[in-house]
């Protein structure tokens, strides 16, 4: 654009109509309001999370909510250890190494080099899968042991709660000692199965958009169109979802 | 209509979004960040035993992670500030309702150990 049409612009009001006040495209304006809707969406979840858990503290007569060390303690190939947070964080990493690979395509896109943006994307997907995969994995995990949305087989006593904070990272760690079959907080199964369910859904969404994307770059249809725009724009949905997962693991796993 | 602007160039339906790389540095410099913070969480998740001061590490961990993944790596601070402003401060509000659902909360796990006392006096008070 050249400066002096750039100049005749910033002469018009403001707020007269005509001319996008917050200088950004109405997709990517769009995107963001959207992105503040589920934002909202997700809040109302762990909200109710919070909720939940702060009217189930263990006392003399209602139960205690489950220690996460307890219950996400496994690892693939490593049955019967105690090993707490670590695919959770293997996890998170996953998920952080795709959003630096979408970032990298959006800066790719505003080079306009189409082979570089075809590439990143490519990372990105797999990036997506990858953590799909690892979040299946946990919920077969999960499931097996027990848990369904309309009950959770993760109770804690007094003995479980001692051998939890007795046993140490990467030893035997003896379940049936641990955990109280018969009484858990229901909410808890519930809220895991919605939260990460809820999330999972929009990080399939998301390696959908990237796939359709991606054939869109490869056949060329932002290089006749100019720009690179519409990387962005699915690039401000994936780091969204990134982000989720920030309080995802925060509130489900780390608290 | 007295307005003068190119077509395609700034009506919001046909802007045509400048290009501009901003570099790969920061970027790069936002994810070992973001990397290091979680393996602090880590660390911390081990060290320390659960408390409450635990607690607000890993949630100020948390609001550390969404600033720079929404600053750098969603392009919020090369946004104007109206657009930041509309998008970030409507979700100030949601920290007023998660302080007063965790407080309800609270109340019901008192209300189930048959606290009369502690619920009698909150009422009376």
């Amino acid at each position: 654009m050249s400066n002096h049409s750039e100049a005749a612009f910033e002469k018009q009001p403001m707020w007269a109509g005509g001319r996008s006040p917050f200088n950004i495209s109405y997709g990517k304006l769009m995107m963001w309001i959207f992105l503040l809707s589920d934002a909202f969406t997700f809040s109302s979840l762990l909200v109710q999370y919070g909720a939940q858990r702060f009217s189930n503290v263990q006392t003399a007569v209602t139960t205690k909510w489950p220690d996460p060390a307890s219950i996400f303690n496994h690892f693939p190939l490593m049955h019967g250890f105690h090993l707490p947070l670590l695919f959770v964080s293997v996890m998170t990493f996953i998920l952080i190494l795709s959003s630096v690979t979408m970032v990298l395509a959006v800066e790719a896109g505003h080079r306009n080099s189409k082979k570089e943006v075809q590439r990143y994307m490519f990372y990105t997907i797999i990036g997506g899968v990858a953590f799909l995969s690892c979040q299946a994995w946990e919920w077969v995990t999960f499931i097996h042991e027990g848990a369904r949305l309309d009950g959770n087989t993760f109770g804690i006593t007094k003995e479980g709660y001692d051998h939890l904070h007795s046993v140490s990272f990467g030893s035997h760690f003896e379940w049936d000692k641990a955990v109280d079959r018969t009484n858990g907080p229901v909410p808890f199964a519930a809220l895991f199965f919605i939260v990460t369910g809820f999330h999972g859904f929009h990080v399939f969404s998301g390696v959908v958009i990237n796939v359709i994307i991606y054939i869109m770059t490869a056949r060329g249809v932002f290089e006749r169109r100019g720009h690179y725009e519409m990387i962005e724009k699915a690039g401000l949905y994936w780091h969204f979802v990134d982000l989720v997962w920030v309080f995802v693991f925060t509130f489900f796993y780390l608290i | 209509m007295e307005f003068h602007s190119t077509p395609g160039e700034y009506d919001a339906i046909n802007y045509v979004p400048h290009t501009e790389s901003h570099g790969t540095k920061e970027l790069w410099k936002t994810f070992w960040l973001l990397l290091g913070i979680t393996i602090l969480d880590f660390v911390i998740y081990f060290v320390m035993g659960q408390s409450g001061i635990r607690n607000v590490i890993f949630i100020l961990f948390g609001l550390v992670k969404a600033y720079y993944i929404v600053g750098a790596f969603m392009h919020m601070k090369n946004e104007k500030v109206n657009l930041a402003m509309i998008i970030i401060v409507p979700t100030v509000f949601i920290f007023g309702l998660i302080w007063v659902m965790l407080y309800e909360g609270g109340a019901i796990t008192d209300l189930h150990t048959h606290d009369v006392n502690k619920v009698q006096t909150e009422v009376h008070k």
